[in-house]
């Protein structure tokens, strides 16, 4: 038996990885792409004036839109190129935890069979309403 | 040009051996927890996921793998789980819609923890938040919801 569900569980990690392949492999080129075009910056200064919202200071914003479209480890480099304090610090990575890297995690949703949009509502939702709260809050203390 | 689709691929494929690395352990360790019957005893304890939500007891196992190894092989499992047919529809959207608010815990707590944030601010505001979410889409997933998913899986098929 135990031979056999070490064989069961090996056949079954490689088709999770061969379905898990075929789905974040475009996605990983359309990502690498992206990092080399102007577009991450436009989003920026585009979400710039809205970061005051989250008691933030506008260059957040880059590290926002990255952590969004590319990762959270990109979203990390980005974080240390600039000057930001504890407490920005913790309300952009609350804001990250519940939104990142949404090209390849909503990718790898969409194969489940669940809505594309919905996902991203509530991933985008849950991270303005904790970062307006943590914000909030933060500026109060 | 050319450099750019050397980044990718090498990228990709890098992602992909970790991914591998991760996921086989898992099945196997999984398989051999059900094969010799502890799974259910392990998962016991954690069953309040499905009694709170109202989603089956398979809902459980993948759901526990998501939110503490992250969204991919969360995913890997609800597959394999969805294949020997213990899942519904409804069960389905209310796993996705925790994890895609909790997942990866460890990982992406410590990563955001590693530049000063603070981690019992972002552990506690991503748990709660999820599950107060998922309790209410528990509450209010309507008939609809479960037909424009059927819709979607038929189309993926």
């Amino acid at each position: 038996m135990f031979i056999n569900s070490i064989k069961t569980g090996v056949l079954k990690g490689l088709e999770t990885t061969w379905m898990l392949a075929k789905v974040i492999i475009p996605v990983y080129f359309v990502v690498t792409f992206l990092q080399y075009t102007p577009v991450i910056d436009w989003i920026a200064y585009l979400f710039t004036p809205l970061m005051t919202v989250f008691n933030l200071p506008g260059e957040a914003a880059i590290v926002l839109v990255i952590g969004n479209l590319l990762s959270l480890y990109a979203a990390i480099g980005a974080m240390k190129a600039i000057a930001l304090t504890n407490l920005e610090i913790t309300i952009i990575a609350v804001m990250l935890s519940f939104s990142h890297a949404l090209l390849v995690e909503t990718a790898v949703t969409k194969r489940l069979g669940v809505s594309v949009i919905k996902v991203v509502l509530i991933r985008v939702g849950l991270a303005l309403v904790a970062g307006l709260i943590v914000g909030r809050v933060g500026a109060i203390l | 040009m050319i450099e750019i689709i050397k980044e990718a691929t090498l990228g990709s494929v890098g992602t992909i051996t970790t991914i591998m690395k991760y996921v086989i352990p898992i099945m196997v360790v999984l398989q051999l927890f059900r094969d010799y019957k502890i799974l259910d005893k392990i998962v016991k304890p954690f069953e309040f996921f499905s009694r709170i939500f109202n989603i089956s007891k398979s809902s459980v196992t993948p759901l526990l793998v998501g939110i503490i190894f992250g969204l991919s092989f969360g995913a890997g499992v609800i597959i394999q789980t969805a294949k020997e047919g213990n899942l519904s529809k409804r069960d389905l959207f209310l796993m996705v819609a925790f994890l895609a608010a909790c997942h990866a815990i460890i990982e992406d707590t410590l990563i955001l923890v590693a530049v000063g944030a603070n981690g019992f601010i972002l552990l506690g505001s991503r748990l709660v938040a999820a599950f107060i979410m998922t309790y209410l889409l528990s509450k209010y997933v309507s008939i609809e919801d479960i037909e424009e998913l059927e819709q979607a899986a038929a189309k993926e098929v």
